[in-house]
């Protein structure tokens, strides 16, 4: 489903040159649970936006569902992002002045969906996730669990083919981390496609595939 | 994105900076309301004016003596021969053209008029019963000089209300004697008030017979000869009938000028409508000012707004539509400020009409139509770099704490 090969990324900083992905090949098939680790800089976050269409490879091809990817233009891009990608990040990220139904919505509202068939999947989403009762709040009143479960119902509104997390419990307590890592596995459970960036071995060791990056290179591939 | 939901979008940010907003709505709203009152002010005076100019009569032409144009040909001056005067066998001349209704020959003096013991200093007018129809006078009391021929005259008068009431108080005036110079006439009739028209006050003059007056100011020249045409069109066939009657009168030479009353007020209506257009414009400055004040707010919304931008790209927004959200607000804001701008200024259009209640001050259409319309147009133009500037943001860049 997803297919980078000879993925390279560099980054100019101060004249200098930093590779931040050296010739990187990966496959993702449909329906993995994928973790991706390793030190600070190693390039986690670089391929996460690569893979999420964020950012773009200097060199190498990237195949999402079958079709090449790498030389789409900004809008095109932008659209299969819309489609097929799901974002959760660290800082959550939500819109403040919105409330967490707007702020799940949202995706659907850049779609253009009509507000008709917006609804029930926003009901249906805010009931997935546990958070009826919460959909009129801002995200200043809403905990950092909950803010991220917001995100994670966000990313999810367009049924994407993939699902991508960059630190999604660096923000939060051990408990409310576990809380929200659940509702990730969920996701993969019911056939999702998900990609978690972590710092915590507990939590890689508890995905079916893992990976390790070091100086933007893939030294490990673990399964089972 | 559908447009509601682009509005709706644009809205939510509005109200969630409601000091922001309304900085900029009163920015708007100043500009807008500047424009409107100050063309309001502008056309009410123009239309005062072209109100003046029309109670002074209908196809109006006014000969006066002397050419004021200042181009080349004056032979008559270069080689010594002084100006014609203009004279009642000049005016009488006039019969001839088939373009004229009728006309009135003028002469002005100021003239001591005495009754009883009262004496008061005024205008005094000599001139036909033409007179009346032409300058459109109306009567209080009694009637206008009679008909007949203005080589001879009787000693009759008519008066101003303001010179009637000074004169006479209370008293009737009508069948009194009043005493002008050495001469001695007869009040046969008191002009209704009709105050101020063009510097002229009607209320403070007393008209004799023409013949009376070449005889107290001791002149056979005339002031003006004033002419109305038989209709509109025929005012150039007026004019020139005119020109030509007085040119063969005084041997080929050209000396008199001819002012229609049209080009008069077509001049007036020229140089009042450039100044409206001129402070208009003045005023549409600070539309300009409103515009960059919201460029300013909006490229600190971008750099404010830098995680959302990069949030919205991240969640599947392209490039256009991010700038369609700015877009928008800036529309929204521009549009409230019209609004509320065209408001203001009606509230201080209606202020000045209770002002000046003579004055019919009214905004001219394209006003109501500019000022709202460089609004917008200010503000989509001073939205476009900030807009261009958040849809070329890296989401990357943008949504990494760096
Ligand atoms: N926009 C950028 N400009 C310059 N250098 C960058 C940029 N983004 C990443 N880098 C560099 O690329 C390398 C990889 O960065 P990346 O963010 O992918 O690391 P990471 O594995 O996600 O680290 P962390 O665990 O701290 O998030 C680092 O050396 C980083 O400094
Ligand atoms: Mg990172």
């Amino acid at each position: 489903m997803i297919r980078l090969s000879g993925i390279a990324r560099t980054f100019l900083v101060g004249g200098e040159e930093v590779h931040a992905l050296r010739a990187v090949d990966l496959g993702i098939a449909h329906g993995e649970y994928l973790s991706i680790m390793g030190p600070s800089g190693s390039g986690k976050s670089t391929l996460l936006n690569i893979i999420g269409l964020l950012d773009r490879p200097d060199t190498g091809t990237y195949e999402l569902d079958a079709k090449n990817v790498t030389a789409l233009s900004d809008d095109e891009l932008a659209r299969v992002r819309r489609e097929k990608i799901g974002f959760v990040f660290q800082f959550f990220h939500l819109v403040p002045r919105l409330t967490a139904a707007q702020n799940i919505e949202l995706p659907m509202v850049l779609a253009g969906i009509d507000p008709a068939a917006r609804r029930p999947r926003l009901a249906r989403l805010l009931a997935e996730y546990g958070l009826e009762e919460r959909a009129g709040h801002r995200p200043d009143q809403l905990s950092g669990g909950q803010c991220q479960r917001v995100a994670i119902a966000r990313a999810m509104s367009m049924g994407p083919t993939v699902i991508l997390a960059d630190e999604p419990t660096g923000n939060l307590d051990r408990h409310t981390g576990q809380e929200v890592l659940g509702v990730l596995e969920r996701v993969h459970h019911n056939g999702g496609t998900v990609v978690v960036v972590t710092h915590d071995p507990e939590i890689g060791a508890r995905s079916q595939r893992r990976l390790r990056m070091l100086d933007g290179a893939v030294v490990a591939d673990e399964k089972g | 994105m559908r447009l509601a939901d682009l509005f709706d979008f644009a809205w939510q940010v509005l109200r969630s900076s409601i000091s922001r907003t309304l900085l900029i709505l009163l920015a708007m709203g100043i500009g807008v309301a500047a424009v409107v009152v100050v063309t309001s002010l502008g056309e009410g005076a123009r239309l005062y004016v072209a109100n003046q100019f029309g109670s002074l009569g209908t196809n109006l032409i006014i000969v006066l003596p002397g050419r004021s144009e200042t181009s080349g040909g004056m032979p008559g001056v270069l080689i010594g021969k002084t100006p014609r005067n203009l004279t009642l066998e000049d005016a009488l001349a006039l019969k001839r053209s088939h373009a004229i209704r009728r006309f009135a020959p003028l002469i002005i003096g100021a003239g001591d008029v005495r009754a009883g013991a009262l004496s008061r200093e005024t205008p005094v007018l000599g001139s036909t019963a033409e007179l009346m129809d032409i300058r459109h006078m109306e009567m209080a009391q009694g009637s206008f000089l009679p008909p007949g021929d203005p080589r001879h005259s009787q000693p009759v008068c008519v008066i101003g209300a303001k010179v009637a009431n000074e004169l006479f108080g209370s008293r009737p005036a009508l069948g009194e004697w009043v005493r002008i110079g050495d001469r001695r006439f007869r009040v046969i009739g008191i002009l209704a008030a009709q105050g101020q028209s063009l510097g002229f006050n009607t209320d403070e003059i007393v008209i004799v017979p023409l013949a009376a007056a070449q005889a107290l100011f001791n002149t056979e020249s005339l002031f003006r000869i004033l002419v109305e045409a038989k209709s509109r069109e025929q005012i150039a066939a007026a004019k020139a009938d005119v020109e030509e009657i007085v040119r063969l009168r005084h041997e080929g030479e050209r000396d008199v000028t001819v002012i229609t009353q049209d080009a008069v007020l077509a001049t007036f209506d020229r140089i009042l409508r450039a100044l409206t257009l001129t402070v208009a414009s003045i005023a549409a400055i600070s539309l300009a000012v409103a515009g960059i004040l919201i460029m300013n707010v909006m490229l600190i919304a971008v750099t404010q707004r830098r995680r959302e931008i990069g949030l919205l790209k991240a969640l599947g927004a392209t490039g256009h539509q991010i700038q369609l959200a700015f877009f928008t607000e800036a529309l929204l804001l521009a549009l409230g400020g019209a609004v509320a701008g065209l408001a203001v200024g009606e509230l201080g259009r209606s202020f000045a009409v209770q002002m000046y209640p003579a004055i019919p001050f009214q905004a001219p259409w394209w006003a109501l139509a500019a000022a709202p319309a460089t609004a917008l147009l200010t503000a989509v133009l001073f939205t476009v770099a900030p807009a261009r500037r958040a849809a070329r943001l890296d989401p990357v860049q943008a949504l990494s704490r760096r």
